[in-house]
C-alpha cells in the first residue's frame, strides 16, 4: 500500500528540478506519513482506496510540483514591452531586407511571376524571423537570468511631465503601419535603381521594363522615397502622430499622388523586348493596363492625405 | 458571478491572509501536518498541496528556521519563525490591523446600505 506513497512522491519529483528533488521528496513523504498515521489512529487500518483518497486531496503531482517550485517564466515580466518591441522592430527589418532582396531576384529573373515573388518573401521572411526570433528570445532570457539575481529600478526615475501628450487613440502610430510604408518605399527604390545594382547579364534579362523617360523621371524623384523612409524612421522612433509629423505625412502623400498620376499619363511607359518575347505581349494593352493601376494605387495616398486632413483639425 | 469566478476571487483574498495566519501560527515550532491541524483547530482550512510548499517558500526566503527530527519512529521537519520572521510578522501584523478596521468600517457602510 506504501508503493502508492511512493509514486506519489515519485511523480511530484519527477516535475521539480534536479538540485530540488531529494530534500522536497523527503519532506513530502514525511508530511503524507503523518497524515495517514492520523486517519490510522482514527479509523484502524487503512485500505488502499483510504491513502488513494489522501493523495487525491493533496492534489496533482504537477499542481503540487508547481506550487513548491512555481515555474519560472522565460522571460521576465519586466522585460516583456521591450521584448515585444524588440521582436517587432527586428522581424520588421527582416521583411524589409527580404523584400529588398527578392525584388532584385524578381527583376532580374525572367520566369519569376508575382505569385512567385510574394512566395519566395514569404518563404524567406519565414526561415529569417525563426533566426532572429530564437536570437532575440535567447538574449532575453539571458538578461531575465540576470536581473533575477539583482534588483531592477530602472522605472524609479521617471516623471509624469515627460509622458507624451496624446488625448486621442489614433495618435498611436501602429508599427504595422510604419513598416508597410518602409517596406513599400524599399520596393520602389529598388524597382527604380535596379539597373545600378543589377549585373549585366540580370539586366539583360528583364523583358519588360520602364521605358528610359519614364525611368528617368523616377529617379529624379527618388529622393521623395528617401524622404519617406526618414519619415518612417522617425514615426517608429516617435510613434505618436504630432501636428507638424501629419502636416509632413500630408505633403508626402500628395507628393506621391502627384507622381503616380504623372507616371500613368507618361508615354510611352513601358518598352517590351520583342527580341525574347516576340508577340507574346500586347504593348499598348499593357500600357493601358499599368495606367488603370497607377491611377488606383494613386488613390491610397490620397486617401492617407484626406485622413491626415481630418485628424490635423483635432490635434 | 459564476463559481469559478467566485472561487478564483477567494483564493486570491485568502493567499495574502494564509502567509500571515502561517507566519502567526509558527511562533511555537511544528511539522507540516501538526502546523495545519493548529490552523484547522482555529478555523482556517487549507490544503495540504498548499500549505506545505507555502512553509518551504518562507523558510527560503529566511523567514523560518527549520531542523530535521526524529519523533514516534519518523524523521519530521520543523519548522519556527527566524529573527527575520519575527520581525516581519510583527510588520504584517500592524498592516493587517489597519487594514482590517478600514475594511470594516467601509464593508459595514456597505451593510447598511444593503439594510
Amino acid at each position: 500500500m506504501m508503493d502508492l506513497v511512493a509514486r506519489y512522491v515519485a511523480a511530484v519529483q519527477r516535475e521539480l528540478p534536479e538540485s530540488k528533488r531529494e530534500e522536497i521528496g523527503r519532506e513530502l513523504r514525511a508530511n503524507i506519513m503523518d497524515q495517514l498515521d492520523a486517519l490510522t489512529d482514527q479509523q484502524g487500518a487503512l485500505s488502499e482506496a483510504d491513502i488513494g483518497e489522501v493523495l487525491k486531496r493533496m492534489g496533482h503531482p504537477g499542481r503540487v510540483a508547481r506550487q513548491f517550485v512555481p515555474p519560472q517564466p522565460l522571460i521576465a515580466i519586466h522585460y516583456m514591452p521591450v521584448y515585444q518591441h524588440t521582436l517587432f522592430l527586428v522581424l520588421g527589418l527582416l521583411f524589409l531586407l527580404q523584400v529588398v532582396q527578392t525584388a532584385l531576384a524578381w527583376m532580374s529573373s525572367s520566369d519569376m511571376g508575382i505569385i512567385a515573388y510574394l512566395f519566395a518573401v514569404a518563404r524567406g521572411f519565414i526561415e529569417d524571423s525563426l533566426f532572429g526570433f530564437a536570437v532575440i528570445t535567447l538574449i532575453f532570457y539571458l538578461m531575465s537570468r540576470q536581473m533575477h539575481e539583482q534588483n531592477d529600478d530602472s522605472d524609479a526615475n521617471w516623471q509624469p511631465q515627460q509622458l507624451p501628450d496624446a488625448s486621442q487613440g489614433w495618435q498611436v502610430i501602429s508599427r504595422q503601419d510604419i513598416f508597410s510604408d518602409l517596406a513599400t518605399y524599399l520596393f520602389l527604390l529598388v524597382v527604380i535603381w535596379y539597373p545600378a545594382v543589377m549585373t549585366v547579364d540580370q539586366t539583360d534579362s528583364v523583358r519588360i521594363a520602364l521605358s528610359d523617360h519614364a525611368h528617368q523621371f523616377l529617379r529624379w524623384v527618388s529622393p521623395l522615397m528617401v524622404l519617406g523612409i526618414v519619415a518612417s524612421v522617425w514615426q517608429l522612433r516617435r510613434r505618436l502622430w504630432s501636428r507638424r509629423m501629419l502636416l509632413g505625412n500630408i505633403v508626402l502623400n500628395l507628393s506621391f499622388v502627384i507622381v503616380i498620376l504623372m507616371l500613368a499619363v507618361f508615354t510611352p511607359l513601358l518598352i517590351l523586348d520583342q527580341v525574347q518575347s516576340p508577340g507574346v505581349y500586347d504593348l499598348a494593352l499593357l500600357e493601358h493596363s499599368a495606367q488603370v493601376t497607377l491611377i488606383i494605387i494613386a488613390l491610397f495616398p490620397l486617401w492617407e492625405a484626406g485622413r491626415d486632413l481630418l485628424r490635423l483639425r483635432q490635434v | 458571478m459564476t463559481t469559478s469566478s467566485l472561487e478564483k476571487m477567494r483564493l486570491e483574498l485568502r493567499r495574502g491572509v494564509l502567509v500571515l495566519a502561517v507566519l502567526a501560527s509558527l511562533t511555537q515550532p511544528h511539522y507540516g501536518y501538526s502546523l495545519r491541524k493548529q490552523l484547522l483547530a482555529r478555523g482556517i482550512d487549507i490544503d495540504e498541496g498548499t500549505l506545505y510548499p507555502l512553509i518551504r517558500r518562507l523558510a527560503e526566503q529566511d523567514l523560518l528556521d527549520s531542523e530535521w527530527q526524529q519523533a514516534e519512529g519518523r524523521e519530521r521537519r520543523y519548522y519556527q519563525l527566524s529573527d527575520k520572521g519575527t520581525e516581519l510578522l510583527m510588520q504584517l501584523t500592524d498592516e493587517w490591523q489597519v487594514l482590517n478596521a478600514a475594511l470594516g468600517h467601509i464593508l459595514g457602510g456597505v451593510a447598511e446600505e444593503a439594510t
